[in-house]
């Protein structure tokens, strides 16, 4: 007699691809601090990286992305704005002016942009995957683990912050997703003054978001938070001794290349 | 001896609106008591002073004997809440994480959650749900997930907000069964609605609000009565003469 039907609408899991997604692949069963550690080790190699380094680590991530059961296209969309943004930074990085001042594009400063919008994207992509694939209370226990030997750092305020941007990262995308089809329903296209659209559209959105998160604290408080709750168990497995693997083979990659 | 007391309960928002005026109640364990109230009557502000979300102005609240301002955590402990909108209350990324994170609260251990998270999922028919994400559960199994959520803490109050809000039929004739069931296994259960049609015929106490002020406390075959001046509207069968009706069939 218990119900199994489903809402019309889309659930929040469905429209955004940044959060978590259960599941069973590789990089879900990996330990949070190896994931962690690869990401903090590749980030830092990816920003001095040149092409062919690049190439292999963008193939690994679409690898990974698949394996992960993640839909990139989706998640391309869904980085939309990111996506302005490094077009932004190429184009400022790119051009440049001539001595009568009119903008001119050089061919080997548009290299170099690209390749600096390529490496923040791919350390976008990364950041993207931990979040898909590890539980915030995952995510939360390791950075305790990481923080716990430095001194004067509240490593449990600190990491409950992280976890709490984790957390709130599909809330805000799913709450801009919501606050774009009610503006559309509402004719926001004829406004043509963009500046006007992207106030009302940011105005609403923190409201929404500041008023979810005044429901997540009351329900936190009402289910007794604290800081000093029960972590969940992390333990290293073969598995994390392979993707150290693999990390130490695309960091020799590196140092070759 | 009273599980929870309210003493002359009094409550004003920043914005100087009295929610709360004089409120004196006394709820007894295993209770089934149903706060029934127009919108704005003050219905969800009397729930959170149970479980110390809110304090009072002035007057007190006591849970278990000991007054909830001076030790809200002991009063959350006692008092389980469920809020009204399902989806504000999903905190873990899967069902499990979702129902575990109360008992990791209360600094349990991994074997003991597991426990208590099993039970609760059981208890409430969401067994083999554990690894899916809570956001992809249908409207009724959120409301489930989130009174397993409660449940896990082993709170001796069930406390409700409008429990029956955006539910389709099979979903809120779930939530009413499975209300009876903790009932039954001896839960006090305090339910806050405008909507009395569905929970009325179970409920030992019908408590009636209007502008933060209690307006009527008794039986409900009594209190019922007259109640539509209230902005209630009084179940079907009352309207039709024959009484008070059980919702389920």
């Amino acid at each position: 007699m218990f119900d199994t039907a489903r809402e019309g609408h889309s659930t929040m899991a469905e429209l955004t691809t940044i959060g978590f997604k259960p599941g069973f692949s590789m990089l879900h069963r990996l330990d949070p601090r190896t994931k962690q550690l690869l990401i903090m080790v590749l980030s830092v190699v990816c920003l001095r990286g040149n092409i062919i380094f690049l190439t292999l680590i963008s193939t690994l991530l679409i690898l990974l992305f698949h394996r992960s059961s993640l839909r990139l296209i989706q998640f391309v969309r869904e980085i939309r704005y990111f996506l302005f943004f490094l077009l932004f930074i190429f184009i400022v990085r790119a051009m440049s002016f001539s001595e009568d001042f009119y903008p001119v594009f050089i061919i080997a400063n548009a290299r170099e942009a690209a390749l600096v919008c390529w490496r923040l994207l791919l350390v976008v992509l990364m950041g993207v995957l931990l979040i898909s694939t590890t539980r915030t209370a995952d995510i939360r226990a390791s950075l305790i683990w990481f923080m716990k030997p430095l001194p004067f750092v509240n490593e449990r305020l600190a990491a409950t912050t992280v976890g709490l941007v984790v957390r709130f990262l599909p809330l805000v995308l799913f709450q801009a997703g919501e606050i774009g089809d009610v503006m559309r329903a509402r004719g926001i296209e004829k406004r043509k003054n963009p500046l006007v659209r992207l106030i009302k559209f940011t105005i609403t959105l923190f409201r929404r978001v500041f008023l979810r998160a005044d429901d997540l604290v009351d329900t936190m408080q009402a289910r007794c938070y604290n800081e000093y709750r029960t972590l969940p168990e992390l333990s290293f497995t073969r598995d994390d001794v392979v993707a150290a693997g693999v990390c130490v083979l695309v960091l020799l990659t590196w140092v070759i290349l | 001896m009273s599980i929870i007391q309210t003493n002359k309960l009094c409550h004003r928002f920043s914005d100087g609106t009295q929610s709360l005026s004089d409120v004196s109640l006394s709820f007894k364990e295993g209770e089934f008591t149903v706060i029934a109230g127009a919108n704005g009557s003050g219905k969800t502000t009397l729930l959170r002073h149970f479980n110390g979300l809110l304090f009072p102005a002035s007057g007190s609240v006591w849970v278990c004997g000991r007054s909830v301002k001076k030790d809200p955590s002991a009063a959350r402990r006692q008092v389980g809440m469920v809020f009204q909108d399902a989806d504000s209350q999903i905190i873990g990324d899967t069902v499990y994480d979702d129902v575990a994170f109360g008992p990791e609260n209360l600094r349990l251990s991994h074997s003991q959650i597991n426990q208590r998270v099993t039970q609760s999922l059981s208890d409430v028919n969401l067994d083999g749900f554990d690894d899916k994400s809570p956001h992809n559960l249908s409207g009724g199994e959120k409301r489930r997930l989130a009174i397993a959520g409660v449940l896990a803490m082993t709170p001796r109050v069930l406390v409700m907000d409008e429990p029956f809000s955006n539910l389709d039929y099979p979903a809120t004739c779930t939530i009413v069964s499975q209300l009876l069931k903790l009932h039954e296994a001896g839960h006090t259960i305090i339910i806050t609605t405008h909507d009395l049609e569905k929970v009325i015929a179970y409920a030992g106490r019908l408590i009636v609000m209007d502008n933060g002020r209690v307006v009527r406390d008794g039986v409900p075959e009594e209190v019922v009565v007259g109640i539509e001046q209230y902005g209630i509207r009084p179940p079907c069968s009352i309207q039709l003469g024959k009484g008070i009706q059980p919702w389920l069939s």
